[in-house]
């Protein structure tokens, strides 16, 4: 669609919170974080084309549980595509040589594609887009501050072996908070730049070198407005007393319930069985 | 009888259209500008403004309606967009965000090179586009960017759309966040450009001031819809429109309708300050 030239920050799914207020939505976030996962490295292991056939059906299923529409996820998918596409064509190239075993269907020089580099292809693919069903569910369920206090939580132990959970759980909030920021900010500059002449993305797609340099009309001034906002920020939490590595209190408190409790038995009850599905 | 330069017809624009999060900006919108006019439009953030003059130089495309441009039709997909991004000047809010190059001269001379004119011929567009907002081509063009006050930016980024030599300049509050001084000097530079240059000026604004000063006709927007159109002397003397659309009034009409109310018989049409001032010199006199 044409009116659509210039509308990043409405494609972008990352941190966008939708509420719809269902159970999912209403899960403590760090169990639901620890049951997404649980559920990625199930989904990480499982090598098999039901397995993985199952999660995806279960992955669909969040979004009906969650009541997200589906087409989020999808919209999530759709920027993936190529990528996919790379992957496969490259793991089909050159996996077979990895990936040994079963029938060889075709084999010539250094390419051997054979029953088991397929199912890595095909595995691979349907991996892709359960990561981003279950993240799109995970973000779209959950916001962003309760997204960062459940991992704080969750990684608070490791501040006994030194690690800056603080910091990292800052760090994170900070950056998931300004990419709609930077989309708008982006967006805005495109249409500024566009608007005196520029034009995007319309050279042939091999002269690199003059497509980079389309965009730095775009970057150059992103960077400055990143900076401008850094030292604002930087501002702001000073003037509110912020102190790197102060001790600090929390204002909230997390008390898991049976459904939480629930939530997490499921999710491991799930991939389990997608571990033990042996085909 | 010419036909308006700029003729949007029931513009409607929804975000997000099929989402829950849909939201109507614009709702049959219908706009006339005649060649030559200086159009105010006012209303309230998350009124549609933004997205209605977005709509003008073809960075976002009808949805429904039709947007006419120096008979260029925006809404047809194989409209020449380039050819329309060079007669519809629009410059952004904050505009001096926009700089990229190291030197202002260089920075003023992106969008002519991006015609793809000659040399010589960019030189004398950033020389004229220099003048024109009050810098000096010898003094100013090999400065950095950088080091550049907030006004001048904001004139260094209006000159960068002046270069590409518009029929309709389209302004989104021209004058926010600047001082006093560099403000009234931008609005003097605005209503040169409109009567000495002739070019259609098409400006949104919150100073009900600037509106009061440089526009001829003014367009209320409220809910994505032109709640209603007139000269300024008919809409900031208009009380009851004033209070329905919630519309600030310039100091001088303020001081009018403080008098009237105290039982004073002041025309309070008269927007401009020094109008003002000759009905308060009345008063006395009287």
């Amino acid at each position: 669609m044409m009116s659509a030239e210039f509308e990043l920050s409405r494609n972008i799914t990352i941190g966008q919170y939708l509420p719809t207020d269902s159970v999912v939505h209403r899960l403590d976030p760090r169990f639901k974080l620890a049951a997404f996962v649980v559920m990625i490295l199930a989904i990480a292991i499982c090598g098999t084309y039901v397995g993985n056939l199952f999660a995806l059906a279960i992955c669909i299923a969040m979004f009906w549980v969650s009541k997200i529409p589906l087409h989020y996820g999808l919209s999530g998918v759709k920027p993936a595509i190529p990528f996919i596409i790379i992957l496969a064509t490259l793991q089909l190239l050159f996996y077979g040589e990895i990936a040994r075993g079963g029938t060889v269907y075709f084999q010539y020089g250094f390419v051997t594609i054979s029953s088991e580099s397929v199912r890595l292809v095909l595995v691979s693919a349907m991996r892709f887009v359960e990561v981003i069903f279950l993240s799109s569910v995970l973000t779209l369920s959950t916001s962003t501050t309760e997204l960062t206090h459940g991992m704080e939580r969750l990684l608070g132990p490791l501040q006994k072996v030194k690690f800056p959970v603080h910091a990292f759980a800052l760090i994170i909030t900070i950056a998931i908070r300004f990419v709609p920021t930077f989309a708008m900010e982006m967006e805005k500059m495109m249409k500024a730049q566009a608007s005196r002449g520029a034009d995007f993305g319309t050279g042939e797609w091999w002269r690199i070198i003059r497509r980079t340099k389309d965009m730095l009309p775009i970057i150059i001034p992103l960077f400055n407005v990143a900076l401008a906002r850094a030292e604002d920020l930087i501002l702001a939490m000073e003037a509110r007393c912020y102190m790197p590595g102060a001790s600090r209190t929390q204002y909230t408190h997390y008390k898991a319930n049976g459904k939480d409790y629930a939530a997490l038995i499921i999710s491991i009850i799930i991939s389990v069985i997608m571990l033990y599905i042996p085909w | 009888m010419t036909s308006p330069i700029v003729d949007v017809t029931d513009l409607s624009h929804v975000y997000m259209q099929g989402t829950p999060l849909a939201h109507q900006a614009l709702d049959r919108v219908s706009i006339q500008v005649e060649r030559g006019e200086c159009i105010a439009i006012i209303g309230h953030t998350g009124s549609g403004k933004s997205t209605l003059i977005q709509h003008l130089n073809g960075l976002m495309r009808p949805q429904s309606g039709k947007v006419i441009v120096n008979g260029l039709d925006v809404s047809d997909p194989k409209v020449d967009i380039r050819l329309l991004r060079r007669q519809v000047g629009l410059v952004f809010q904050n505009p001096e965000d926009q700089l990229f190059e190291k030197l202002v001269g260089d920075d003023i001379a992106y969008g002519p090179f991006k015609m793809g004119l000659p040399i010589a011929e960019v030189k004398e567009r950033v020389e004229w586009a220099m003048e024109l907002v009050g810098l000096s081509f010898d003094e100013m063009k090999d400065r950095p960017t950088f080091a550049l006050s907030g006004g001048q930016k904001r004139k260094v980024a209006l000159a960068g759309v002046l270069a590409l030599r518009p029929h309709v300049l389209v302004l989104d509050e021209p004058t926010a966040g600047l001082d006093p001084r560099s403000r009234n000097e931008l609005l003097q530079r605005i209503r040169r450009l409109n009567v000495e240059e002739g070019l259609t000026v098409i400006f949104v604004s919150h100073n009900m001031e600037e509106v009061a000063r440089l526009a001829q006709r003014v367009y209320v927007m409220a809910n994505g819809q032109i709640a209603c159109e007139g000269t300024p002397r008919h809409i900031f003397g208009n009380s009851s429109l004033l209070q329905e659309h919630h519309i600030g009034t310039p100091e001088a009409v303020d001081i009018l309708y403080q008098l009237r109310e105290q039982g004073y018989a002041v025309d309070t049409g008269s927007f401009l300050p020094e109008e003002a001032a000759a009905e308060i010199l009345n008063l006395i006199k009287r």
